[in-house]
C-alpha cells in the first residue's frame, strides 16, 4: 500500500512539472555585509507576484518566473531591507550583501529570525534560536549554553537542574538526532551533563524540528537538533574570547582569500583541576576533572558553481582519580566526541543545487583502572561513516523539490578489556557490531493555490545489521554456553526495510495567520542503553537486531499561527499525538556495561504522549522574548514491568512553562529575565521495607540488619514542581575600532527555590521511622563572565 | 563505575543542599520475606530468618520476625540430573525462644532475633549437595519453599599485609592488605564476607562489616588476587569468609547489594530477585573457606 501512495505521490509532481511553461531563473547567495556569513532563511520576494522563497542552510536561493521586470525585495531580520529592481530576460544571478540594522532606539531587533515564515510556511512544530541570542540569556557559572537555552521552548523539557538533557513531546533522550554540521553528536555533554559541547562562539544557527519532520531527516523518533557552525569571517581577521568561572573560551576567524574563503577555529577548556588543587587535601592531591573541545571550519568558494566546506569537533573530558584512602588505587576515565564534515554545494543549473557530504562521527570511552599488581583498561564506544547527497530542485513556479540519498555505516565498540589481574591475564572483548543503513527520500512543498500549500515526503530506508560477529549463547543464568553463532563479513544478521511518510499541509487564512497539520512517521534503529534518568558517558549505544526492533513512532499535530501588528508578535498553538512502538527499558539493576548479553536485559513495550503548546513571542522593539506553555501527557506500557499497566513515563509533565524577557535600555546595557515553571518529575519511590541480612553485633550486643526497599508502581509519584527565576545583565563596553568587550553578570535561581534534584531516605534511629529528604543542587547563585572581540 | 561519577559529580556542584520532606506513599501489600542460610563450616550460620514487610515510614525499625512458623530443611542427593530429598531426612529448625530454653547460653546472643529458626546440633552443611527449604505459616495454610546448593569449596591460598606506619593525625598504622584464592577452570561465583572482630561470627551474616559479590566472568581460571582498597588498622583481626555460591543465589545477592546502594539517585528503582517461592529473600548454600590473621 505504501508503495503505490509513493508511486502516485511522485507521479502527481512530475505530472505538473511536464506541462510547466518555460521561464527564467533568479538565482543567488545572500550574506552578511560585515563578516561575508551566509543567511539562512533571509526572504526574497517578488513585490509584483507576492511570490517569495526562503534562503537555504548555505544562504542560497531561486526563482523561476517569466520574463520581465521585477522588485525584488530581502528581508532579513535584524538587517537592513533590500529593494532591487531586476530585469529578467535570462537566467540571472543576484548575489546580495545584507547590511546590520543600527541597534537604537525602537529598532532594537532580535537578529537572524524571518519575519512571517511561521505563517506562510507549511514547516511546524519547529523553533530557532541563533548563537547571539543564546548568549543574551542568563548563565550559570557564566557559560552559555544552547541545550539549554532549547529547554525554554515549549514541547522541549529540560531533564532536570542545570543539565543538557532535553526531552521532546514525550520522547527519551536518544530519540533527538543531534547534528553538528550535519554530524551526529551522540553524547553531547561535559562535565557529566552540565554543559553541552557546543561552544556559542563557534554556532551560527540552531533548528529544533519537533515533528512535521521533512523527509530529508530521520533516524531518531522524537526530534532533530541541527546546529549550524559559523563560517568565519571572510572580510577580515577576528578574535572572540570569554572568561567564565568554569571555562575560557577563544577563537579566531578570518579570510583565507578575502571575500573568497574564510576559517574558524574555537577553543574552549575548564580550569577546575587548576583552580582547586591548592585546595585540596594532601591525601586528594592528584585529582582532577577537565574538559576541553575544538571547533574548525573553513571554506572555500571555488568558481560560482562550486564550495567547498570543512568542518569538524573535537572534545574530551577527562577524570584522574586517585584514592585518598589508597594511593595504589587510580582512576583514568575520559570520554568525547569527535566529528569532521566535508561538504561540497554545487549549482548544476540555476534550479538544480546540491549539496554532497562525507561525514565522520565517533564517540569513545575509556577507563584505565591500576590497582596494586592488578591493572585494566576498558574501551568502548562506536562511529559512523556517513555518505549524504541532498538536492534541492526550485523545480517551477509553485514546486520547490528536495530529495536525496544518505548512507551510514555504524560501527559500534561494545567493549574491549585489556590488563592482568595477579598472574590472571584479561583479554576480553564483546564482538563489534556493524550496520549498514541507508535511506533515499524525495519531498515537495506545493504551493497549490494562493491559501493552499503541502509539502508531501517519503522516506526510504533500509537498516541491515551485518557480520562480522560472534553471538554468544548463554543460558537461563545468563552464563555463557561456549557455544556461539558466527556471522561472516557483511552477512546479513537482521535486515529492516521500512516507508517513512512525512506530510505537511498549510492553509493560510489571511495575511496573518494560517492553520497547519502535519504527519510524521519515523523509524529508528540505533537505541541508548541507559537504566537512569541521566545520560552517562558510560551509557552505550546498540544497533537494532533480530530481537531489539526498530523503535517506530507516529505523530499528528495541528496548529494555529497568527501574527500580530506586521509581525511584531507571532503566537501559536500546536496540538500534538504521538504513539511509539517496540519502545526499550531495561529490567532493574541491570548491568549495561561490558555485557555480552546485553540484549537479555531489555524488554519492550509501548510508549504515547499528546499535549498542547502554546507560544507568545514579541520579536522586536526594547521588550521582547516570548512566553510558552505545554500541557501534556506522556505514558509508556511494557508487559513485563509495572504489572502491564502503562505508566507515566519520567519527564512526563503535565504543566510546563517559560518566560524569557530581554529589555535593551541603552547601547550599552541589556537585561534578560526567565522564568521556569514545570510540575514535578514522576519518580518511583518504595512503599515497604524489610530487615535484612541479619547478625549480632559483639561491640554492641545488639541485633545488626539492614532494610532493604520494595518498591511497587513505576513513576506513580510526583516530586515538588520545579520553578525558578534567572536575571542577567550584558554590559557592552564602548565599541572602539579594533575592540569590543561586554560582562555578563547574572543571578541563577534569584529567590532560591529549593528545586528538587533527587530524593532520599534514611532511617531515624531515635524517632524508630525513616525519613525522606530533598535534595536540591543550585541555590541562589551569582555568576560573572567576560566576553570580547578584537 | 557509575557510582563513581556520581559522587565526583555531585562533590564538583560543591553547592548541593538537602531538606527534611513529608512524603505520602500508600502502605504497600504484606509480604513474606526469608533469609536462609545453610553452609558447609560455621552451625550458627545455618539460620532462616522470616519476617515481613512494614510499610515504608511505619515508626518501626525493628526485625519484625514471625514466630510459630514449622520450618524444615531436608537434604537431597543427586543422581544423574535429578535431585531426590527424602523426607525422613528432613531436620526441624526451632525458633530462638525454644533454642533459648534449650540451651540458656545462646539466649544473650540470640533473644533479640525472634523469627529466627535454627537447629546447630543437628544441621551442618555439606559441599556438593542439594538443600530443601519448607516453611509452612498459618497453620499450615502457607506454604513457603526454597531449594539451594553448597558447591564445591575454594581455598584462600595466602594473605598478605603491609603494615605502613602511622603518620599525622592516625592513632595507627595503615594495614594493606590482600588475599589469593585459586579460581578454577569452571564458572564460579563468590560472596566474600569481612569483619575485623576479635571473635569470628557469632551469628548471621549480618554481624561482618564488608560484603563483595563477584563471579569470574572476566577472570577466570588461575591463582587471582582480592586487594582491600580500604586498609584496615594494624592490629585489627581479620576474619575473612570466601564462599562458593551458586549462580542464582550469586543473583540474589547480586542485585541485593543493588538494592542495598540504591544504584545511586539516577537509578531506576526495583526490587531484588528472589529464588524463594511464597516469599522475598533467599536460601544460600555457602560453602565456605575462612581464614583469620591478625595485622600486626
Amino acid at each position: 500500500m505504501l508503495y503505490k501512495t509513493a508511486l502516485l505521490f511522485l507521479l502527481a509532481f512530475t505530472t505538473n512539472f511536464v506541462f510547466a511553461q518555460t521561464k527564467f531563473t533568479l538565482s543567488g547567495e545572500l550574506r552578511d555585509s560585515s563578516n561575508g556569513e551566509t543567511l539562512i532563511g533571509a526572504v526574497v520576494k517578488i513585490m509584483e507576484t507576492n511570490k517569495a522563497i526562503s534562503t537555504n542552510t548555505y544562504g542560497y536561493f531561486a526563482l523561476t518566473l517569466p520574463a520581465g521586470n521585477y522588485t525584488v525585495q530581502i528581508t532579513y531580520l535584524g538587517f537592513q531591507t533590500k529593494i532591487i529592481k531586476v530585469n529578467l530576460e535570462k537566467d540571472s544571478k543576484l548575489n546580495v550583501k545584507l547590511a546590520s540594522r543600527s541597534i537604537s532606539g525602537k529598532e532594537v531587533v532580535i537578529k537572524g529570525e524571518r519575519e512571517d515564515k511561521n505563517i506562510r510556511s507549511t514547516e511546524m512544530s519547529t523553533v530557532e534560536l541563533t548563537g547571539e541570542k543564546v548568549k543574551q540569556l542568563p548563565v550559570i557559572f557564566g557559560e552559555s549554553d544552547i541545550l539549554k537555552a532549547i529547554t525554554l521552548l515549549p514541547g522541549i523539557k529540560s531533564g532536570g537542574e542545570g543539565g543538557t538533557g532535553f526531552y521532546v513531546r514525550g520522547g527519551g533522550p536518544d530519540q533527538n538526532l543531534i547534528l553538528m554540521d550535519e554530524a551526529v553528536v551522540y553524547n553531547p555533554s561535559h562535565l557529566f551533563g552540565f554543559l553541552s559541547v557546543f561552544n556559542t562562539d563557534a554556532v551560527k544557527n540552531l533548528e529544533v524540528i519537533k515533528g512535521g519532520m521533512p523527509a530529508n531527516y530521520g533516524g531518531r523518533l522524537s526530534s532533530i537538533l541541527n546546529v549550524t557552525m559559523r563560517e568565519g569571517n571572510n572580510q577580515k581577521y577576528e578574535f572572540n574570547g570569554g572568561v567564565g568561572l568554569l571555562a575560557s573560551r577563544f577563537s579566531a576567524e578570518g579570510p583565507i582569500k578575502k571575500g573568497k574563503s574564510s576559517f574558524l577555529i574555537a577553543a574552549r577548556r575548564t580550569y577546575i583541576d587548576v583552580l582547586a588543587q591548592p585546595f585540596l587535601p594532601k591525601s586528594a592531591q592528584g585529582n582532577a576533572y577537565y574538559f576541553y573541545d575544538i571547533n574548525f571550519k573553513m571554506n572555500w568558494q571555488l568558481g560560482t558553481k562550486d564550495k567547498l566546506y570543512f568542518s569538524g569537533y573535537f572534545g574530551r573530558d577527562i577524570l584522574d582519580f586517585i584514592s585518598p584512602t589508597n594511593n595504589n588505587v587510580n582512576l583514568n576515565f575520559g570520554w568525547g566526541n569527535a566529528t569532521a564534515t566535508l561538504r561540497w554545494n554545487h549549482v548544476f543549473k540555476p534550479k538544480l543545487f546540491s549539496n554532497t557530504s562525507i561525514i565522520y562521527n565517533r564517540y569513545d570511552l575509556f577507563n584505565d583502572f591500576k590497582f596494586g599488581v592488578n591493572g585494566f583498561s576498558v574501551r568502548s564506544g562506536l562511529n559512523d561513516w556517513n555518505l549524504k547527497s541532498d538536492f534541492t530542485w526550485f523545480a517551477a513556479d509553485k514546486h520547490l523539490v528536495k530529495f536525496g540519498f544518505n548512507y551510514i555505516f555504524h560501527s559500534f565498540t561494545p567493549g574491549i578489556a585489556t590488563g592482568s589481574v595477579g598472574t590472571i591475564k584479561i583479554d576480553e572483548e564483546i564482538s563489534k557490531q556493524y550496520a549498514h543503513e541507508v535511506a533515499v527520500y524525495a519531498q515537495d512543498e506545493w504551493q497549490i493555490t494562493q491559501r493552499w500549500s503541502v509539502n508531501a515526503g517519503l522516506r526510504a530506508v533500509a537498516f541491515n545489521r551485518v557480520g562480522p560477529y560472534t553471538q554468544e549463547i548463554f543460558n537461563e543464568d545468563n552464563q555463557k554456553t561456549g557455544e556461539s553463532i558466527k556471522y561472516g563479513v557483511n552477512e546479513s544478521m537482521a535486515f529492516y526495510p521500512r516507508l517513512e511518510p512525512r506530510l505537511n499541509v498549510n492553509y493560510l487564512i489571511n495575511e496573518e495567520s494560517s492553520i497547519k497539520a502535519s504527519y510524521t512517521k519515523t523509524y529508528q534503529f540505533v537505541h541508548l542503553a541507559t537504566t537512569s534518568g541521566a545520560q552517562f558517558p558510560v551509557d552505550l549505544w546498540v544497533p537494532s537486531s533480530a530481537k531489539v526492533k526498530p523503535q517506530e513512532a507516529n505523530q499528528v499535530a495541528l496548529g494555529y499561527f497568527r501574527n500580530f501588528i506586521n509581525n511584531r508578535y507571532e503566537a501559536s498553538a500546536e496540538a500534538y499525538y504521538k504513539v511509539m512502538d517496540n519502545q526499550i527499558e531495561f529490567k532493574p539493576f541491570s548491568q549495561l556495561f561490558f555485557n555480552a548479553n546485553l540484549e537479555n536485559e531489555m524488554v519492550f513495550g509501548q510508549g504515547k504522549a499528546y499535549g498542547l503548546e502554546l507560544f507568545l513571542k514579541k520579536k522586536v522593539g526594547r521588550l521582547n522574548g516570548w512566553i510558552g506553555y505545554t500541557w501534556s501527557r506522556a505514558y509508556r506500557q511494557f508487559d513485563q514491568l509495572n504489572y502491564g499497566e502503562a505508566y507515566f513515563f519520567r519527564y512526563d509533565r503535565t504543566h510546563d512553562m517559560s518566560l524569557v524577557l530581554s529589555y535593551t535600555f541603552n547601547k550599552k546595557w541589556t537585561g534578560t529575565f526567565v522564568f521556569v515553571y514545570g510540575t514535578g518529575n514522576a519518580v518511583t519511590l518504595p512503599n515497604s521495607r524489610y530487615p535484612y541480612r541479619i547478625g549480632y553485633d559483639p561491640q554492641t550486643n545488639e541485633p545488626k540488619f539492614t532494610f532493604i526497599d520494595v518498591y511497587d508502581k513505576i513513576n506513580s509519584y510526583r516530586l515538588p514542581a520545579y520553578h525558578r527565576a534567572d536575571i542577567s545583565f550584558v554590559y557592552t563596553h564602548k565599541k572602539t575600532k579594533s575592540w569590543e568587550s561586554n560582562w555578563n553578570f547574572s543571578i541563577y535561581n534569584i529567590y532560591n527555590r529549593a528545586n528538587p534534584y533527587f530524593i532520599y531516605f534514611l532511617p531515624d534511629i531515635d524517632k524508630l521511622e525513616v525519613k525522606a529528604y530533598m535534595v536540591y543542587l543550585f541555590p541562589i547563585l551569582p555568576s560573572v563572565a567576560w566576553n570580547f572581540k578584537f | 563505575m557509575k557510582n563513581i561519577i556520581i559522587v565526583l559529580f555531585v562533590l564538583f556542584t560543591f553547592l548541593a543542599c538537602e531538606k527534611e520532606i513529608t512524603i505520602d506513599v500508600p502502605p504497600g501489600k504484606l509480604q513474606y520475606v526469608v533469609e536462609a542460610s545453610i553452609n558447609n563450616r560455621f552451625p550458627l550460620l545455618n539460620y532462616v530468618f522470616i519476617s515481613t514487610t512494614i510499610d515504608y515510614f511505619k515508626p518501626d525499625l525493628s526485625l519484625n520476625g514471625v514466630k510459630n512458623a514449622e520450618v524444615y530443611i531436608t537434604p537431597g542427593v543427586i543422581v544423574g540430573n535429578d535431585t531426590f530429598y527424602n523426607e525422613a531426612n528432613r531436620i526441624k529448625l526451632y525458633g530462638v525462644d525454644t533454642l533459648a530454653k534449650l540451651v540458656p547460653a545462646l539466649d544473650s546472643i540470640l533473644g533479640p532475633f525472634s523469627g529466627v529458626y535454627m537447629n546447630p546440633f543437628e544441621l551442618t552443611g555439606a559441599v556438593n549437595t542439594p538443600y530443601k527449604l519448607d516453611i509452612l505459616l498459618n497453620n499450615g495454610a502457607t506454604a513457603i519453599t526454597a531449594k539451594t546448593f553448597i558447591p564445591r569449596t575454594v581455598n584462600i591460598d595466602s594473605v598478605l599485609y603491609r603494615i605502613e606506619p602511622k603518620q599525622g593525625k592516625d592513632t595507627v598504622g595503615k594495614a594493606y592488605t590482600k588475599f589469593w584464592f585459586v579460581d578454577g577452570p569452571e564458572r564460579n561465583n563468590y560472596r566474600l564476607a569481612v569483619n575485623t572482630s576479635p571473635d569470628s561470627i557469632l551469628f548471621g551474616w549480618g554481624a561482618c562489616k564488608f560484603y563483595r559479590t563477584f563471579d569470574d566472568e572476566f577472570v577466570n581460571n588461575g591463582n587471582r588476587p582480592y586487594e582491600f582498597v580500604r586498609p584496615f588498622n594494624e592490629g585489627d583481626t581479620l576474619n575473612l569468609y570466601l564462599s562458593h555460591i551458586g549462580r542464582k543465589e550469586f543473583l540474589f545477592w547480586q542485585s541485593f547489594g543493588k538494592a542495598d546502594n540504591n544504584g545511586g539517585p539516577f537509578a531506576t528503582p526495583g526490587s531484588v530477585s528472589s529464588n524463594i517461592k511464597g516469599a522475598i529473600g533467599s536460601f544460600t548454600g555457602y560453602s565456605v573457606d575462612f581464614k583469620q590473621v591478625i595485622l600486626k
